[in-house]
């Protein structure tokens, strides 16, 4: 079985959702945002520690929070960003279906209803650790507790792919030549 | 019976195998070089040692040691790193494609290279000491093609040890700028300098008193200059020295509203005749009038000129054989092209902003291919076009080997009435015999299944192929693949389709001359498994992840652009890559 790097956007975690965050470029990406928020409720209920471990565990690197707004020479890795209460967040773009190894994840919890991107393994680690967690919750969880198939979103995600996701690429030097000419 | 280790040909030979030793100097060809070379050993020993030059489209293809055992007697290498796409800003930085281990094996085993060309590869300034001193007064070439890694300290180590330089290029690479020490350093020291490109980097530490100083030593040699954008006027004592230059891209005209006449006073060296100046408008355009009748080669791409400036500057360019620019040239443009430059045989149309105004279309575009017969190399960015309209190039342009086109994704404005394409490619490839390079880059509903498969049958010479939003489902992609189809296809790349994963891993086992395979944006499989389906030896597969990279947009504002995962898969000797970043994952064997 080949390693599987999984892009752990676990809670489809957005640098866009932290209070000082410019708002997206590209329009489609937010109508796509907003609509699977009305989709799901907030997962503000499931309790911020199992939350924290897991993502601890599965994480690839961590980051600091504060972000830098210059270009980097290097690209950054997808780092999730580990919150210090549950962030109410959407489903991360479609492309994540790209991603290889990873499939949306439903969790039904007490009246809301949250879709995440996980792989097989975390997925496992998921259940696993709802079932470990204190007694009361314990209970609760194996009752609400359900993973859907995920047939149906998927066909959602597809026709969303198709409609144009990759604008057409520019050359870097016409670019920078086309930036230049704009403050002539 | 001759001696098998003799190099020196005999005065009558015996056998066959002592004529090829003959022959083999004059076969240039890679292709020829690689079907000779399979006959039997001593032709491939004659291949091996007289082999000049090697051009290898992937550096992961094989290894360096592999190259110098093979062909011991190198003088010349071009290598590329990254995909094509790095170009357009969608390839991770540190993707790979070092220099170091082939560097390495030129300082170690490959002594009679003097000449050396990398193609947006990583390099470094070690990279670059290694290289120069190991070769040191033998290295006359040296072009560091949209590369990065290394600074100005790398150029001067290289312009300190080989001093007989003919050859120095470092276009549009990214490096650091520490000073213009190197440049000086040429000005002291060279005298056998033809070629020196520094084009489209951002360099601000050169003293136009080197250049002039270069031109004025090497004036019987230099032919070629392409500089940074200093101000023309600085560069007035390096164009009277420049005697015998031919070539000229660069430079800066800033015009100033007080000044009309700033430029005007500007002479150019005699011979010139290839020519792109940055920042030309239409006030300073009469600066090239006098000698435009001379003109080959001309590059408005970084020039600020309108509809109509084009069209009064190619009515004075008779023999103008090279345009490159952008849209804004317009369908007006194109026809005056048609009507006053039959000697067109390469066009470029690049893609300019929105508000430039200037259209391409099905117009410009059948105008060009009735009037320009001469075309070879035809690559536009259009607004609208037709299937008529590509009948006619297919009907005229019998000379085209490479055809690359791209719909604009403009807004609902301008509607593309005449989709899909399907009839019209058919007919263009089926008149363009000739052609070997072949983009089409369209949106849903550009062509269909069927026109795919069109693309698929009547495509019996094309070796490289870019296809972006073609076809409609995995079908399309089974017809485009089907047996007989797109025998001599050897790179293929796909943006944008809606293929399944299956399907483009069972098209490419269908494929019998794919060497080389890249996709960005396809439907995944669940887990990537699909992808196994075109496993098999040699083969490597690798996926670039999907990634969110900062970009600053229009507003100045910074966000983050999505980036769909890619696939890469390459034929290679070489085993699979060692030297990966975070966001390359190579899919191994089971």
């Amino acid at each position: 079985m080949s390693k599987v790097t999984t892009e752990l956007d676990f809670f489809g975690l957005d640098k866009n959702q932290t209070n000082n965050a410019p708002k997206p470029k590209f329009k489609k990406t937010l109508d796509r945002r907003r609509s699977f928020r009305e989709m799901q409720g907030a997962i503000s209920k499931i309790d911020p520690e199992i939350i924290k471990s897991l993502l601890a565990s599965g994480a690839n690197r961590s980051e600091s929070s504060t972000r830098s707004l210059s270009v980097p020479s290097t690209p950054k890795e997808d780092h999730p960003q580990i919150p210090s209460s549950p962030v109410h967040v959407p489903l991360s773009r479609p492309s994540m279906e790209l991603v290889s190894g990873t499939v949306p994840m439903t969790i039904f919890y007490n009246g809301t209803v949250s879709v995440f991107q996980v792989s097989p393994n975390k997925a496992e680690d998921i259940l696993k650790v709802a079932k470990e967690t204190t007694p009361e919750k314990n209970k609760s969880m194996e009752k609400d507790l359900s993973v859907i198939p995920p047939t149906t979103l998927r066909s959602k995600l597809f026709d969303k792919n198709l409609e144009g996701d990759l604008p057409i690429a520019r050359r870097k030097s016409l670019q920078r030549f086309l930036e230049k000419r704009k403050e002539r | 019976m001759e001696d098998p280790d003799t190099k020196k040909p005999r005065s009558t030979p015996r056998n066959v195998d002592d004529v090829i030793s003959l022959v083999i100097p004059y076969v240039t060809d890679a292709r020829d070089r690689a079907s000779a070379s399979l006959v039997n050993p001593t032709w491939l020993r004659a291949d091996s040692e007289t082999r000049e030059h090697v051009t290898m489209a992937l550096c992961y293809a094989s290894s360096p040691d592999r190259l110098s055992h093979r062909f011991p007697n190198l003088r010349s290498i071009k290598l590329k790193g990254k995909p094509r796409a790095a170009m357009f800003n969608l390839i991770p930085e540190n993707w790979g494609g070092f220099v170091t281990p082939w560097v390495n094996e030129i300082a170690l085993s490959m002594g009679r290279i003097r000449s050396v060309h990398f193609r947006r590869m990583i390099v470094s300034d070690l990279d670059l000491d290694v290289l120069a001193r190991a070769r040191l007064d033998e290295l006359e070439v040296l072009k560091l093609d949209k590369c990065l890694g290394f600074s100005t300290d790398g150029l001067l180590t290289v312009v300190k040890h080989c001093r007989k330089i003919k050859t120095l290029l470092m276009d549009d690479s990214s490096f650091l700028e520490k000073d213009g020490k190197w440049l000086h350093e040429l000005a002291l020291h060279n005298t056998s300098l033809e070629v020196l490109n520094f084009y489209m980097t951002e360099l601000t530490k050169l003293s136009p008193r080197d250049l002039a100083t270069i031109a004025k030593n090497c004036h019987r040699t230099l032919v070629s200059a392409k500089v940074g954008d200093f101000d023309m006027l600085k560069l007035a004592r390096f164009f009277n020295a420049a005697v015998n230059l031919e070539e000229f891209r660069g430079g800066a005209l800033n015009e100033d509203p007080e000044k009309p006449d700033k430029y005007t006073k500007l002479t150019f060296p005699p011979k010139l005749s290839r020519l792109g100046l940055t920042y030309l408008g239409a006030n300073e355009m009469p600066i090239i009038f006098p000698f435009a009748a001379q003109i080959r080669k001309l590059d408005l791409l970084y020039a600020l000129l309108e509809t109509n400036d084009h069209c009064k500057l190619i009515r004075k360019c008779p023999n103008l054989e090279v345009l490159e620019t952008r849209n804004v040239i317009g369908d007006k443009g194109l026809e005056a092209l048609a009507q006053y430059c039959k000697k067109l045989k390469r066009l470029r149309i690049e893609r300019g902003e929105e508000d430039e105004g200037g259209l391409v279309t099905q117009r410009g575009l059948t105008a060009l291919a009735q009037g320009c017969k001469e075309l070879e190399y035809m690559a536009v960015y259009v607004t609208d076009v037709t299937n008529e309209c590509l009948r006619t190039i297919g009907a005229h342009l019998k000379n085209l080997r490479d055809f690359r086109l791209v719909l604009l994704d403009q807004e609902e404005r301008i509607i593309v009435a005449d989709l899909p394409l399907d009839n019209g490619v058919r007919s263009l490839l089926m008149g363009c015999e000739k052609l070997r390079r072949f983009a089409l880059y369209l949106r849903p509903g550009g062509l269909t299944d069927v026109g795919l498969g069109y693309i698929g049958r009547y495509s019996p010479n094309v070796r490289w192929m870019l296809l972006g939003y073609v076809g409609e489902t995995d079908e399309g992609l089974v017809e485009f693949s089907r047996g007989g189809c797109c025998p001599k296809l050897q790179k293929l790349e796909m943006r944008g389709c809606c293929f399944s994963e299956r399907a483009i891993a069972a098209a490419v086992m269908e494929l019998p001359s794919l060497r080389y395979l890249w996709v960005q944006g396809y439907r995944a499989s669940m887990t990537g498994e699909d992808l196994r389906v075109m496993s098999r030896p040699y083969w490597n597969i690798e996926l670039i992840q999907a990634r969110r990279v900062p970009e600053v947009d229009e507003r100045g504002e910074v966000g983050e652009v999505e980036h769909p995962a890619h696939i890469l898969a390459y034929y290679s000797l070489a085993g699979q890559r060692t030297d990966c970043p975070p966001t390359v994952r190579v899919l191994r064997e089971l």
